[in-house]
């Protein structure tokens, strides 16, 4: 089992995450879309698309949620024989959208279950955020995403 | 809150030696509704007896044993008995020296009243 991650710190999370969950495809990213770790994709334009997507929908979750129910929704879960879970892991550093696929050899508590364990994970290993954290400008978003992608596919 | 399930698993946690009880449902994994005692996370329990459950019977139809029932975990401190069925599967924890049998049979007449 390989994920891959721009940052060390979530690789353990990750790795447990997709052993113990069973998930096909797992995808930490920040609300920006920019990837921070994945596991069973294969191609980098791949995982673009599904970053994009992931922060698309989890913004618009959010202010639905707000919205219907004065907060945002916590989780997003669609699908039958493959399904997705969407998600919010909240950290120091910020809080990083989670995304995971996964079939008829996991279930839906689980992953919720294993997404809890993950989330308390992330939040006790995120280092210290800098003190003048960079904004991300749309000017960097580009070369960061790239440069992530890359470190990903080993191409960096 | 009161359901549907609520009456059958008060009987079934009435029997003697029976901790507590839930109904979950198979494929999701998602708990329903339980009678638990304090400490213990019913989402948790449910997940994984549900997963335990669909594995159980994958494991018998791939040894050519045909459909699953029944099954018992024994533990050090206690008993986890799960019946299923296609879309609910109900879970039993009991003390260790609880009459098995005893609760099978409840479970089975559990089972009967959902369906």
């Amino acid at each position: 089992m390989i994920t891959a991650s721009v940052e060390p710190w979530v690789d353990e999370p990750m790795t447990r995450f997709v052993r113990d969950a069973g998930a096909r495809i797992a995808l930490l990213l920040l609300p920006s879309g920019q990837v921070l770790a994945q596991f069973g994709f294969t191609r980098a334009v791949d995982v673009m698309a599904a970053c994009a997507l992931a922060a698309a929908i989890q913004a618009s979750s959010q202010e639905m949620g707000r919205m219907l129910n004065g907060k945002p929704f916590s989780a997003l879960h669609a699908g039958r024989t493959r399904q997705f879970f969407l998600a919010e892991a909240r950290t120091a550093r910020g809080p990083y959208i989670f995304l995971t696929v996964f079939d008829d050899g996991s279930s839906l508590g689980l992953v919720r279950m294993y997404f809890d364990e993950l989330s308390a994970s992330l939040a006790a290993a995120a280092p210290p955020l800098a003190a003048n954290p960079e904004p991300v400008l749309a000017a960097n978003f580009e070369g960061e995403l790239n440069k992530n992608l890359a470190v990903l596919f080993g191409r960096a | 809150m009161s359901t549907q399930f609520s009456a059958v698993l008060d009987a079934l946690t009435r029997q003697r030696g029976v901790r507590a009880s839930m109904v979950a449902d198979a494929a999701d994994g998602i708990a329903i509704d339980s009678n638990l005692q304090f400490g213990q996370d019913g989402n948790r329990v449910a997940a994984l007896s549900a997963s335990l459950y669909r594995k159980a019977r994958q494991s018998a139809r791939a040894a050519g044993l045909g459909a699953t029932g029944f099954m018992q975990l024994e533990a050090e401190d206690g008993r986890l008995c799960i019946l299923g069925g296609d879309t609910l599967v109900l879970v039993v924890i009991a003390e260790p020296d609880a009459n098995v049998g005893l609760i099978r049979i409840e479970m089975r007449r559990a089972a009967e009243q959902l369906a």
